[in-house]
């Protein structure tokens, strides 16, 4: 998965030399950038915090994976960015910008603030440049519509040139695309499998080949083989589309495999950030560990784990000092103190929140942390600072 | 556990079970039922200290089987043994079979009464099997304690939705307990449950098995949980068992295209070798009239598979796969001997 991060960077440094009126080099690299994004529900005393303070690129044609249990705001998080956040539910403050880039021209950057948009701009980047999966697809179909009609409105809506027999033409390709038969247009949901349905969700997210897509836990509720076989008509489906993807699941071991990048929240701040592979190999955040520690390994010698004592925090109390300190095995008196903030580690271009890993440290790092604790030699992983 | 040196006393025991369901096919209102053969000709043994795992995805029959081994389904036909008693299935479930068979069940939120505290979901099985009403409090203090919710005052009269999703799923293994059972039946018990806390359950369930000798049936769609708990693994599809092994044998080593398949599609960011995986759009709910109920989806179908049902082969200590691949193997004789001979036998073999 990183090559073709590698190709997608050669591509763009490529474009590069003819800069486009609009594009700066950041808003050409990166699909979508949020910064300082904070989500509230309700309002004075029943406030509760769920996204904090978030900043977050989106590289194009790569995946960002976002990891998180229930309650970690992940969900919120993207509902926010979409814009689909609902009452109580309010942005309050932060920005969200996705660069929209010109179908004929790829170099012609055009930064939409999604936070601030218009409905009428919403509607005009909505499934043509940023769509989305939700995790449950039987509630997200409607249950009295055939799956044709899903399409056909998408495609009406957005695509007016289109005939009729076009419109259906174009629905029955993108069900092939997700290995589906014709047939199926003329389904209800109920009549699906839950993985068919999935299936039906991702080729409605495709419809109008996004730039982004954003998929909210698209395969939780779904068998493990099911689950597989969704993963990788996933990434035939990016390689042959180059569409970018925000990938939501508490699933770490799913996002290992499958996202180019990971971000690691925590009641509703990201507690870490890093390349897959080197978040898999050297979690910096007691977090991450603890969750990494959480899932049974299906191979090598059968030991007892012991996972995170005690359970999630309760959003609406109010919390002095790190988030995750009341279940930290190395919780320190400053971690009650004071929150840390999501710093860069070293020139690592990765960032972690936690006084573990703080520049002028007084304290060693702990054991299980310090694996590859040297910065590896050889070319830097690129990371979000440029 | 394995190294217990106490012969294993299978306090449950199943011998082919199986459930049909009959439903009317839509459309037609006369005569054309559809059966769908949820359970088939399942035999099992839960044995005291030792956890049992049936692995399986949704609709393979593992659900069904709980229920009918706590008797909230009624067998089509089938045995079951409690203590190595035969249990008359067609009469109503007694109150002490119930208190020697639990159900802990998927969802704790949906599994609780919300409007009324902890205490009450705790006593009231108390009073039923006949505790008195001076020493319940004790008792349910006492049972809080066991799945380590401490200090219990803190839970007992809090309400369901008070709880988080582990500490409910506690308090629902404690309400379990609260009748001193002897089998514990536990339906996917932590697939509800946030990543972080789900470990702590099942090392709550493995220390019923490790220390209080509990019998555990633990049932789930999550190979690699399988794999941390079992003492005996056994892989349904279908509603067939397709492959069983002592331990996790048939993880490590899995014979069957199916566990072969289940395997190599759970996420594995170590990156370990993968198993050539089925092709095609899964079909669980297609099961063919004749032959393999797999044969379908199996990268290895011959035309044998698609005619005739594999029957059981022995392909190694305990370990059976029900694939006509391993058709050069002895086939074994029934699945486990009956439970009268079958004491003896269990002991012999650990």
């Amino acid at each position: 998965m990183s090559t073709s991060r590698v190709d997608v960077g050669d591509r763009l440094e490529r474009h590069g030399a003819t800069p486009a009126r609009e594009s700066t080099p950041s808003a050409r690299a990166f699909v979508l950038e949020v910064s300082d994004l904070s989500v509230h529900y309700g309002v004075d005393a029943n406030m509760v915090r769920a996204v904090h303070d978030v900043t977050l690129n989106v590289r194009r044609s790569t995946v960002l994976g976002v990891a998180g249990e229930s309650g970690s705001g992940k969900s919120t998080l993207v509902y926010a960015l979409t814009r689909l956040l609902r009452a109580p539910g309010v942005i309050s403050g932060g920005q969200a910008i996705l660069n929209v880039s010109s179908p004929d021209d790829p170099t012609q950057v055009t930064p939409v603030n999604l936070t601030t948009a218009s409905e009428r701009e919403l509607r005009r980047v909505r499934w043509s440049h940023v769509s989305i999966v939700l995790q449950s697809a039987l509630n997200a179909l409607n249950p009295v519509r055939r799956i044709g009609r899903e399409f056909d409105e998408v495609l009406r809506t957005h695509r007016r040139s289109l005939s009729r027999s076009d419109r259906r033409r174009r629905a029955a390709e993108l069900l092939a695309l997700v290995g589906l038969e014709p047939d199926r247009l003329d389904r209800f949901p109920h009549e699906l499998s839950g993985g068919q349905r999935q299936r039906t969700m991702i080729a409605l997210a495709l419809a109008l080949d996004p730039e982004l897509v954003v998929m909210d836990e698209p395969t939780t509720a779904l068998d493990v083989v099911t689950q597989r076989e969704i993963i990788t008509e996933l990434a035939e489906l990016r390689s042959r589309f180059g569409f970018a993807m925000i990938f939501i699941t508490h699933d770490l071991s799913l996002l290992v495999e499958l996202a180019d990048e990971i971000v690691v929240m925590y009641a509703g701040s990201i507690v870490e950030r890093a390349n897959a592979g080197e978040l898999y190999a050297a979690p910096r955040h007691p977090y991450t560990l603890g969750l990494l520690e959480s899932f049974p390994p299906l191979h090598g010698e059968r030991r007892e784990l012991t996972g995170i004592a005690g359970s999630p925090p309760d959003l609406a109390a109010e919390s002095v000092g790190c988030s995750f300190a009341p279940r930290c095995p190395f919780a320190m008196d400053r971690c009650r103190a004071e929150s840390p903030p999501l710093a860069p580690l070293g020139d690592t271009g990765r960032s972690v929140a936690c006084w573990l890993h703080t520049e002028h440290s007084v304290v060693p790092v702990p054991a299980p942390l310090a694996r590859r604790w040297t910065v590896p030699s050889g070319p830097a992983a690129p990371g979000v600072s440029r | 556990m394995m190294t217990d040196v106490v012969a294993p006393v299978a306090r449950l025991s199943a011998r082919g079970l199986t459930r049909h369901f009959t439903t009317r096919v839509p459309g037609r209102i006369l005569a054309a039922k559809r059966v769908t053969r949820a359970v088939e000709d399942v035999s099992l043994d839960l044995v005291a200290g030792r956890v049992t795992a049936v692995v399986g995805e949704s609709g393979s029959g593992k659900s069904v089987l709980a229920r009918m081994l706590a008797r909230i389904v009624t067998p089509t036909s089938g045995e079951l043994f409690l203590e190595g008693n035969a249990i008359a299935l067609r009469a109503r479930r007694t109150l002490d079979y119930a208190a020697q068979v639990q159900l802990v069940l998927q969802d704790p939120f949906a599994s609780m009464n919300p409007v009324h505290p902890v205490r009450h979901s705790l006593e009231r099985p108390l009073l039923i099997h006949g505790a008195h009403k001076a020493e319940v409090d004790e008792l349910a203090r006492s049972v809080l304690a066991r799945v380590a919710l401490d200090p219990p005052d803190r839970f007992l009269d809090r309400y369901p939705h008070e709880l988080s999703g582990g500490q409910l799923q506690r308090v629902s293994i404690a309400r379990a307990l609260c009748v001193q059972p002897s089998v514990l039946l536990a339906d996917e018990p932590i697939s509800m449950l946030d990543v972080s806390v789900r470990l702590g359950i099942l090392n709550l369930l493995k220390g019923l098995a490790d220390h209080e000798r509990l019998a555990i049936l633990y049932i789930t769609h999550d190979i690699a949980s399988a794999r941390y708990l079992a003492d005996e693994t056994i892989v349904m599809y279908a509603g067939q068992v397709v492959e069983r092994s002592p331990g996790t044998v048939l993880i490590d080593e899995p014979a069957h295209p199916y566990t072969q398949l289940l395997i190599a599609s759970v996420p594995d960011p170590s990156g370990a070798a993968r198993v050539d995986r089925g092709a095609g759009e899964s079909r669980p709910f297609v099961r063919a009239e004749e032959g393999c109920a797999f044969a379908l989806r199996c990268p290895h179908a011959t035309s044998r598979c698609r005619h005739e049902c594999p029957p059981a082969f022995v392909i190694g200590e305990g370990h059976v796969s029900r694939c006509w691949l391993h058709a050069d193997q002895a086939p074994a004789s029934s699945d486990l001997a009956t439970p009268g001979r079958q004491r003896e036998g269990e002991a012999t073999k650990t």
